[in-house]
């Protein structure tokens, strides 16, 4: 219990009562009475943490969310993540597959198209009107295959959308990691240190990945054109 | 030296899916003679055994980064000369000025488009680019 004010005016009576009557003897002794009531309030406040401290420690040993947030959730969040960069590598290999597959057939009917059509032009057999729609084909086709070239090209840069998302998520993957790591040490100390020797990863230094929305990146530049500027700023 | 459709390209980037379309993209402008490599550290020796025209590499890899290769590359008194492209999705400007002192010779940054990379490969090699 603290002491009361009672308690403490009692005491200060005392000293002041003895410093009256100049009894040193006295004064000593209602000085190491007052003491003892501060060491006791001292005390009291000390019992009354460590207490507290236990309690949290019993509730946090008996907080299966965190032990199962350590344990299971966040390892599962890193596969699940390790598993969308997998599918996304797999998608945009299958997609440039396609295109590696599409990309010589379109070659091959544009050289067709080119050799025949001045063939078309010589042939005596072929009535007008079958020599000018066969022509105005192959010549639309020239024309919608090279387009279809160029979109195939488009097609294949596009997938780059998997490197740019996968520096994304490789970055969350390490603070996942490290997050693991705080975790892991949080429920070592509650289960006072039984097992809390993980290694944290140690960070890249330097490279930061592309530019998120959202997330601070510091001074970044706003596109190809204004590194352009920089650089012909720097003399390049 | 210009660029010639025989020149040997040596492009690093550890995602196997940005390799295979800066490959793609390179052959659509004649260029066949690509090798690849997946950071700067399986880039080195690559580098140092082969007779490369150009090193187009990203920043951002496990192992070596991309702007400790163009060092090393700078540094090897056999290597010094040979021009280096950055194609990478770092865009602060301290980077760009850091790859700029470590002496790249060229910056582009992701995503990119096929008129950038062949623009910034004609101007590496001196030629008048049509997009520029």
């Amino acid at each position: 219990m603290p002491a009361t004010a009672d308690e403490c005016r009692q005491w200060v009576e005392a000293m002041h009562a003895a410093l009256a009557l100049e009894d040193e003897q006295a004064f000593a002794a209602a000085l190491q009475g007052f003491n003892a009531l501060q060491d006791s309030t001292v005390m009291t406040h000390v019992r009354k943490v460590t207490v507290d401290l236990q309690t949290a420690l019993e509730q946090f040993r008996s907080d299966s969310r965190l032990i199962d947030l350590a344990e299971r959730q966040v390892p599962d969040a890193r596969a699940r993540l390790a598993h969308v960069l997998k599918l996304t590598d797999e998608a945009a290999h299958h997609t440039m597959d396609l295109v590696d597959q599409c990309c010589p057939l379109v070659d091959t009917l544009s050289q067709e198209a080119a050799r025949l059509q001045p063939l078309l032009q010589r042939e005596p057999g072929a009535s007008e009107s079958l020599r000018a729609a066969v022509d105005a084909h192959l010549t639309q086709s020239a024309a919608h295959l090279k387009t279809v070239r160029t979109r195939l090209a488009d097609v294949l840069l596009a997938q780059g959308y998997q490197d740019l998302s996968g520096q994304i998520i490789r970055s969350v993957m390490k603070l996942v990691d490290e997050l693991e790591v705080a975790l892991g040490d949080l429920v070592s100390i509650g289960r006072l240190g039984s097992d809390g020797d993980l290694e944290r990863p140690v960070a890249a230094p330097g490279a930061q990945g592309p530019v998120v929305p959202g997330v601070e990146h510091g001074d970044t530049v706003g596109g190809q054109d204004d590194i352009d500027a920089m650089l012909s700023g720097l003399g390049m | 030296m210009s660029a010639q459709p025989g020149m040997s390209i040596l492009v690093v980037d550890d995602f196997s899916t940005m390799r295979r379309i800066i490959k793609g993209l390179l052959g659509d402008l004649g260029f066949s003679n690509v090798t690849e490599a997946d950071d700067g550290l399986t880039a080195l020796p690559l580098l140092k055994a082969g007779n490369f025209d150009l090193l187009i590499t990203d920043w951002n890899m496990p192992g070596m980064q991309g702007v400790e290769l163009l060092r090393q590359v700078r540094a090897d008194e056999r290597l010094k000369k040979l021009p280096v492209l950055m194609l990478t999705a770092e865009a602060k400007r301290d980077q760009i000025v850091e790859a700029a002192q470590a002496g790249v010779n060229g910056y582009v940054i992701k995503p990119f488009t096929a008129a950038t990379l062949k623009e910034k490969i004609d101007k590496i090699f001196g030629k008048p680019s049509a997009a520029a």
